[in-house]
């Protein structure tokens, strides 16, 4: 018997309550359920809610809390002489205990003292356990009765069942908060310890990056600069291309689909562009390096420019491509959802259909047009792997889109998976680079809703 | 109503999964991570292994050799992996990290080289490089005239008029890889020292010479090109101009297309690569956590199928594969090493 | 106009449209040309997304073949079961790679020198003795038998079946010497190389030989992959969606969430991977490379993208809807779920499907969590260790051996199939959705 069985066991006496509490409205509706204030399904809906929800909450916080009680009973039970002095020898001898108790490897012969703190974690593991399952069936039960006994015929279940569905939507949308928070944590340790090493300054406004230190100790770092600027001008230099690929064809495409083309047309064309974010962004990156690069090389060569083999301009050409279906399947179904009364107010007004886009349309619909542009944008920021393979890891501070750049992402992914040692410079780096990413799309989004916000004021 | 409680039901379930997964359970599985350069070796050996051992495949990661060495010093238990590949040798804040962590005994057994060439598309010309010329066509700075200046060639016939007169253009690994690591200490270091400047620089201030011989130039040049080899084997099909330096395993594979350039004199073909006549290749490791040996089952057998001359020796499966094995009485000593269960010293 | 003339100061001159043809013309001619640029468009992404699928399809549909060497194999006792005991135990640990070998020099007795042994060792896959010895355990009776069987060819040969060797370079230059062209040549006039459908592409998993290697171990790990990361997003995002656009008040906390929402769709997909790295698998200790996980992390990623596009599609709901629900008594909750909700699914399920789409081609945030991974048991469950098709793509595209080109195409090929009937589902529930109201 485990946990899992555990929340099964509260599943079903859920399902129970549901039954029960259904029943019981129909009981105190004397089988007349016009009278009753909320449907019967509400009733059940409100019996199961009061079984299964306090009993979760307490298993959540039961499950949170119990290791921490035992580890600390155990390890404060320990005979003094063997009581590790410093934290990490005092983890790791929790771990070893651990460890022994499930029957796994241990950094450590067991000493006879460490069998008997493992023999104690193992009791009072089962202790608590067995008191979480009698809590949490006893907790389910009380609901269960509690909510039943409210039931009257005049009792709002509804509104009752509707706050709770009202919380947890609020729960739901409170996720987006919590994973930032969560990212934040994983990168500000490691970007602190970067930044003990590297000025802050220097990062943010360093314009070398290059970070040839050593590898192995005895050797000496060559010039170990990290200053991140040319990475965020080459994440924009190749952003830019990709939006100027994606936005017009985009656009246009979603135009034609939703004013245009005719329901089958559109039925086919839409998937179809949806595939193209599909295809695995390795695909792309071969695509680029292999055919749209050396093609620009020769084109560039034709006409006399001096073009890199690795140019931000192939990337930039491919990315866009990838990020077509983010602005027009989404621009589609805002342009799709503009009141048809506009257009026939429009036409009315003797506009050709084109006029009416352009003027009409397009503005109603701007608000959500600019939102799947951002979301492309968002996209071809956060994109790695057609830069790796396309664009190359020179850091050039350039605005010329036929030379070779790098981006954030790019160095991100190729500091982390290098052969140096975890916590060089180098490593950490990638840590500092993903925050100050982090912030600064931040700070772009912020300004952004604002700019959106004074759009959607004006053709509301 | 009744498809909402569903939907509530889901996060409810997997809250349960955690609570499941959280308990530490016995494995009988062997976890292997690090270097994506040993990456295909120890993977066809894990296959071999699996297939005629009877215990279950290996399941190993490519994470590179910092990432892989982070984790297998992250402690002893299931929960962290038995074996790290590495394609350069452990470093001792490492090792302290194990200590600390509880992982004190640790098995090093190296299990050959990984031959390093530079090498060009069939249809462009055939070089015959000295280390020298490879320093100066890369270098950062170069002495010129008995004076370090930025490095100021730009054709390859700039440097020698042997050399042919086309644009320098080489592709080559990042700073983060150990690939340029090893090709900066065998080739460029080399090519440094046969300055008698430099050379007299680096008995007075090692560091300043290292300064000069270790900094690759970065006025596009040298071009950083990742660690994916078949996409530089690609790019040179594509332009015959440029150069690349890459694992010998993918000339190995690609010799209709590509060829590789000499290097004082030696061609980088497996014979001379083994017989340590061609300079430019490193060494690769695996290491194993002594603690989880007879807990996690297979990792001895694992480990001698590895070390076996079948696997490793002069005609074993791996030099199909692309490895360059180790002398034969380094062989002896690993094996031995890893069947004693010999701590690393460092 | 007579207002406008009115108001209009002495000396403006009054714009009046000239309504001659020639105007009218060109109107006519700008809305042409409008209507072209979007077609243009659309099927300028059509020709991309059909170079794209051709030129994988082109390199990837040899990989559907394998070629297969007929030898004929004599299951000889004394490899097999040297003491005649007939143990199965016996049978499913002999040398199958000897008997295999000695077979191939029974077959060629002309080659006795060492290094045309070893070349002629490679004509048969490393791992054609394991399938013998599944036919063995399979049927102890063919212990002293002698048969002729269709054996799997290795990679080299396979290559060269399918035209990818060039026979006219010097024999330095190819993967495939003089020798071995000549003992082919002779097995091929005896009609003794055939190319047959490569069931093993589809029914295997990860191998280091690619004659081996099958996908399919990545197929099954991105199901279970997108089936959680589906559970998940989809009620999630939905939620989020309806509570942002339904029921929150217009305040600082709810374009705190806004803007979470639009940063997070630009946070790097690796970033994503060091989160989980840092709080499913170290905090929960959740087990590496597990699909579980994996989808959990690709879920988190996908969720700004369905979010925006779930609350794109609850705005274009036209207010009457919900006027005329909350009219008739309903509550605010049921004015969503019975009337919004099924109105907006179309959009919701664009968002859904494009998002899942990206989820199912990631490969870097899979790194942090140990999915980038060598696997060759294909997962049974959501904690197995698993990898999944795109990671399959990226290890395949970086091996050395030449035949894995061809398989990398056909992964592809593979996952396109994955993601063409995912958007079939999505039409077909869209039409579904769209038929009702």
């Amino acid at each position: 018997m485990n946990s899992f069985f555990l929340i099964l066991v509260v599943i079903g006496l859920s399902v129970a309550g549901y039954a029960v509490g259904r029943a019981r409205s129909v009981f105190a509706a004397a089988g007349d359920v016009r009278i009753l204030h909320s449907l019967p399904s509400y009733y059940g809906m409100f019996v199961a809610l009061g079984c299964g929800l306090p009993a979760i909450l307490l298993l959540a916080i039961w499950l949170i809390i119990q290791p921490q009680i035992v580890d600390h009973m155990v390890m404060s039970g320990l005979d003094p002489s063997i009581m590790p002095q410093n934290a990490d020898a005092y983890s790791l001898m929790l771990t070893d205990i651990r460890n022994l108790s499930s029957g796994n490897a241990t950094s450590r012969e067991a000493s006879p003292a460490i069998v008997a703190a493992t023999e104690r974690y193992l009791a009072l593991q089962s202790i608590g356990f067995w008191s979480m399952v009698v809590g949490v069936v006893c907790i389910a039960m009380l609901g269960l009765a509690w909510a039943r006994s409210q039931i009257s015929r005049n009792f709002r279940a509804r509104n009752a069942v509707e706050k709770i569905i009202r919380a947890l939507l609020i729960v739901c949308s409170m996720i987006a908060i919590l994973t930032t928070v969560g990212i934040v944590l994983s990168l500000i340790f490691e970007s602190i310890r970067f930044f003990a090493r590297v000025p802050f300054f220097d990062f943010l406004f360093g314009i070398h990056w290059s970070p040839q230190t050593a590898i192995r100790a005895e050797q000496v770092g060559a010039s170990g600069s990290f200053g991140a600027v040319p990475l965020f001008a080459g994440t924009m230099l190749i952003t830019l291309i990709a939006m100027l690929v994606a936005g017009p064809i985009g656009l246009l495409s979603a135009i034609y689909m939703a004013e245009y083309a005719n329901p089958k047309f559109r039925g086919i064309a839409k998937p179809m562009l949806e595939v193209l974010a599909g295809i695995p962004t390795v695909v792309y990156g071969f695509f680029a390096a292999l055919t749209v690069a050396p093609m620009i090389r020769g084109w560039g060569e034709g006409v006399g420019l001096d073009v890199s083999s690795e140019s931000a301009l192939a990337a930039g050409l491919v990315m866009g491509i990838m990020i077509i279906p983010f602005v027009s399947s989404l621009s589609d179904d805002v342009i799709n959802s503009v009141p048809q009364s506009l257009r026939d107010g429009s036409y009315g007004l003797g506009a050709t259909k084109s006029e009416t886009i352009r003027h009409v349309i397009i503005p109603a619909a701007l608000p959500g047009i600019v939102g799947a542009f951002l979301l492309a944008v968002s996209r071809a920021i956060g994109e790695t792997m057609i830069v790796v393979m396309a664009a190359g890891l020179a850091s050039n501070l350039t605005a010329n889109p036929f030379e070779a750049v790098t981006t954030v992402t790019v160095q991100i992914v190729t500091l982390l998976v290098g052969d140096q040692e975890f916590d060089s410079a180098k490593t950490l780096a990638a840590f500092a680079l993903g925050l100050v990413l982090f912030f600064v799309t931040l700070g772009l989004n912020v300004v952004a809703l604002r700019v959106v916000r004074k759009y959607r004021e004006k053709y509301d | 109503m009744l498809r909402n409680s569903i939907i509530k039901a889901i996060p409810l379930a997997l809250a349960g999964v955690i609570a499941v997964a959280a308990a530490a359970e016995a494995r009988d599985q062997i976890r292997i991570v690090g270097s994506s350069t040993v990456f295909p070796f120890s993977t066809t050996v894990a296959e071999t292994f699996g297939k005629t051992s009877g215990f279950k495949t290996p399941v190993v990661e490519s994470t590179g050799s910092g990432g892989g060495l982070k984790l297998f010093c992250s402690g002893v238990g299931v929960q962290h992996p038995d074996i790290t590949n590495a394609s350069r040798r452990i470093k001792k804040s490492e090792v302290e990290l194990c200590a600390k962590n509880g992982v004190a005994d640790i098995v090093e057994v190296k299990i050959g080289f990984d031959g390093i060439v530079i090498g060009n598309a069939k249809s462009g010309a055939t070089l015959n490089l000295t280390k020298q010329q490879i320093f100066l066509a890369l270098a950062a700075e170069v002495p010129v005239d008995g004076k370090i200046v930025k490095n100021p060639y730009n054709k390859w016939s700039d440097i020698d008029k042997s050399l042919p007169d086309q644009a320098i253009e080489v592709l080559g690994p990042p700073p983060t890889s150990g690939t340029r690591d090893a090709f900066v200490e065998l080739a460029m270091r080399p090519g440094a020292k046969s300055f008698k400047m430099l050379a007299d620089m680096r008995k007075a201030d090692k560091k300043g010479f290292r300064k000069i011989s270790d900094s690759m130039r970065e006025d596009g040049k040298f071009i950083e090109a990742g660690e994916n080899d078949n996409l530089i084997v690609q790019k040179l099909q594509a332009n015959p101009a440029a150069l690349g330096i890459f694992g010998f395993s993918f000339l190995d594979q690609n010799s209709d297309k590509i060829k590789g350039a000499n290097v004082a004199g030696v061609s980088p073909t497996f014979e001379n690569i083994a017989g340590g006549d061609y300079g430019i290749s490193r060494s690769l490791y695996f290491y194993v956590k002594s603690a989880h040996i007879g807990v996690v089952p297979g990792i001895q057998e694992y480990v001698t199928e590895f070390t076996s001359e079948k696997a490793i020796g002069d005609e074993g499966y791996l030099t199909d594969k692309g490895l360059i094995p180790l002398p034969g009485a380094d062989r002896e000593k690993y094996r031995a090493a890893a069947a004693n269960k010999t701590n690393l010293t460092m | 106009m007579t207002d406008a003339t009115m108001n209009s100061k002495p000396g403006t001159e009054i714009r009046r449209p000239t309504l001659t043809g020639e105007r009218l013309k060109k109107r006519y001619a700008a809305e042409r040309r409008f209507r072209l640029y979007g077609l243009g468009s659309i099927l300028t992404a059509g020709l991309i997304l059909v170079f794209l699928v051709g030129s994988i399809t082109g390199t990837g549909y040899t990989a559907f073949l394998q070629t297969y060497i007929k030898l004929n194999i004599s299951f000889d006792p004394e490899f097999l079961d040297p003491a005649g005991t007939g143990d199965v135990a016996q049978l499913a640990s002999a040398d199958y790679g000897g008997m295999v070998k000695k077979n191939l020099r029974d077959n060629f007795p002309e080659v006795t020198s060492r290094r045309d042994k070893r070349k002629l060792y490679n004509f048969v896959s490393p791992n054609a003795g394991f399938d013998l010895r599944t036919m063995v355990i399979d049927d102890p009776s063919l212990v002293g038998q002698s048969l002729d069987l269709w054996i799997k060819a290795s990679d080299d040969i396979d290559m060269l079946t399918k035209g990818y060797v060039d026979r006219t370079l010097e024999e330095s230059n190819r993967r495939v010497s003089d020798t071995e062209l000549v003992w082919y040549d002779k097995l091929d006039s005896n009609d003794r190389i055939e190319s047959r459908f490569n069931t093993d592409f589809f029914v295997k998993a990860d191998s280091r030989e690619p004659e081996e290697a099958g996908i399919l171990g990545a197929v099954t790990g991105s199901l279970l992959t997108l089936v959680i990361t589906l559970l998940l997003s989809f009620p999630i995002g939905v939620m989020a969606a309806i509570y942002l656009e339904e029921f929150a008040p217009k305040n600082k906390w709810t374009d705190l969430i806004e803007v979470n929402i639009n940063n997070l769709a630009a946070v790097p997909s690796i970033v994503f991977g060091l989160l989980g790295l840092a709080m499913f698998l170290n905090f929960f200790g959740f087990p590496r490379s597990a699909p579980l996980v994996g989808g959990m992390v690709l879920a988190l990623m996908t969720l700004p993208t369905i979010i925006i596009a779930s609350r794109s599609a609850l705005k274009a709901v036209p207010p009457s809807i919900r006027e005329a629900a909350l009219g008739l008594g309903a509550s605010p909750l049921q004015v969503v779920t019975h009337h919004v909700l099924p109105l907006a699914m179309p959009g919701i399920l664009t968002g859904t499907i494009i998002g899942m789409a990206q989820a199912l081609g990631e490969t870097a945030p899979l790194l942090m969590i140990g999915m980038i991974a060598f696997i060759v048991d294909v997962p049974g469950g959501f904690t197995d260790p698993a990898t999944v098709l795109p990671v399959q793509i990226y290890l395949w595209a970086d091996s050395p051996e030449r035949a894995f080109v061809e398989r990398t195409s056909a992964a592809i090929m593979v996952l396109l199939a994955f993601l063409i009937f995912m958007n079939i589902l999505a039409v077909m529930l869209r039409k579904k959705f769209e038929r009702r109201w």
